[in-house]
């Protein structure tokens, strides 16, 4: 196992352009960044792909890591999850000429401090307060942070109307964010 | 999607963070949350709060460890050689010596490059004790970055070559922060697929010639 103060600073160390730093820092943490994209992406080429562009992004933006506050993991999973969707939002449009959405969502610039960490007390508070909501919002919700599911894949996974799966999603995170402050 | 804003309006701007994290809104309103993260701090600190709420998600799904090629194309794309197959950065106090020798046979080395290089960071799995340690041409350099020996204690470094039966003690570790260790051209030799290793011993080193004490650190030399 790989400590949060050993990706921390490999991530440090990528930035000062350190390969040796980074090619530690993927054979760490590419196993779960890989399964954030396959999860989305639901193709294996195409998050193995994706991955690559995950640690280019990476390489590229080590030094802006320290500013979100995040965990190392917080912020890898982000990074990842959010390229594997815009993927899939590209693919998405491609194929039905319907909504796709920028490719740069992730806004590198956020100032400030404060934030939580992915310790294994976090992630199990967060599995907790998923068990307290019904099981379909629960899965609700994983289907739109795990698969990046829209309003309207939801709606139509769950047989409900957008406005209801609206709602859902909006109670669930309420409840969510009431449940992991107690 | 143009739903009305619907209950506890107050509570609308947090909750809109958090659509915005789960990637909910519309392309239109993605965009201008993307320009209001840059320029409203109070509504990108509620976006980070829910990145960090929600990420522990990932912990729910299972590692899926990529294609050798895949980092190799990576390694490649940023300018250097591929250093090797899916070589594990593995750290770890009692992982034994068999098992370190058993995980650096695994790579077949694609040749490589012109003035080899290596690196390794050399942790204990607490991150009490790191070295940071880089190859060139016949000498190590090894810097201790934290901790150190034990209270009436040494610590010795080894080398353990790809398919090697024993490792080659590399000698006892100065008090000072960083070392160079001059390597005989048959050790050079052996780098590729390598690993390096800290162990505890008694004062002078190991009397044995082989580890005798706890493995306190361990890495795979990584070739760049």
């Amino acid at each position: 196992m790989t400590t949060r103060g050993d990706i921390e600073t490999l991530i440090a160390r990528t930035a000062l352009r350190d390969r040796t730093a980074f090619a530690a820092l993927y054979d760490a943490t590419s196993g779960k960044l890989l399964a954030v994209c396959h999860s989305v992406l639901k193709d294996r080429q195409e998050a193995e792909d994706t991955l690559q562009e995950v640690f280019l992004r990476v390489w590229n933006k080590a030094d802006r890591y320290a500013v979100t506050g995040h965990s190392p993991m917080t912020w890898l999973i982000t990074v990842a999850r959010n390229i594997a969707i815009d993927r899939l939002r590209a693919r998405q449009k491609a194929q039905t000429g319907k909504v796709g959405s920028e490719t740069d969502v992730l806004p590198d610039t956020r100032p400030g401090p404060e934030a939580a960490t992915i310790a294994a007390s976090e992630s199990r508070r967060i599995v907790a307060c998923l068990r307290e909501l019904p099981g379909d919002r629960a899965n609700a919700v994983r289907g739109a942070y795990l698969e990046g599911k829209s309003y309207s894949d939801l709606a139509a996974r769950f047989d409900v109307p957008l406005n209801t799966m609206r709602t859902w999603l909006r109670r669930s995170l309420q409840s969510l964010r009431e449940c992991m402050s107690r | 999607m143009s739903a009305d804003l619907p209950e506890m309006p107050d509570d609308d701007d947090d909750l809109m963070a958090g659509e915005y994290v789960l990637r909910l809104l519309s392309p239109d309103i993605e965009r201008a949350m993307d320009r209001r993260v840059i320029d409203d701090p109070v509504f990108a600190a509620r976006v980070r709060d829910w990145e960090a709420r929600l990420a522990p998600m990932a912990d729910e799904l299972e590692d899926i460890p990529p294609a050798a090629q895949t980092r190799r194309a990576l390694l490649t794309t940023l300018g250097g050689a591929p250093a090797s197959t899916t070589r594990r950065w593995w750290l770890g106090t009692g992982l034994g010596l068999a098992t370190l020798a058993a995980l650096v046979v695994i790579s077949p080395i694609p040749s490589l490059l012109q003035g080899p290089e290596f690196g390794a960071q050399i942790a204990s799995t607490d991150g009490t004790l790191r070295f940071d340690a880089t190859v060139t041409g016949d000498e190590l350099v090894l810097a201790r970055l934290e901790g150190g020996p034990r209270p009436g204690r040494a610590l010795e470094l080894w080398l353990i070559a790809d398919g090697a039966p024993a490792p080659v003690s590399l000698g006892v570790l100065p008090e000072t922060d960083s070392a160079r260790i001059a390597l005989s051209p048959d050790l050079v030799a052996q780098l590729t697929g390598a690993a390096l290793a800290v162990s505890d011993e008694p004062p002078g080193g190991s009397p044995t010639g082989a580890p005798t004490g706890e493995v306190l650190a361990a890495a795979a030399l990584i070739a760049l």
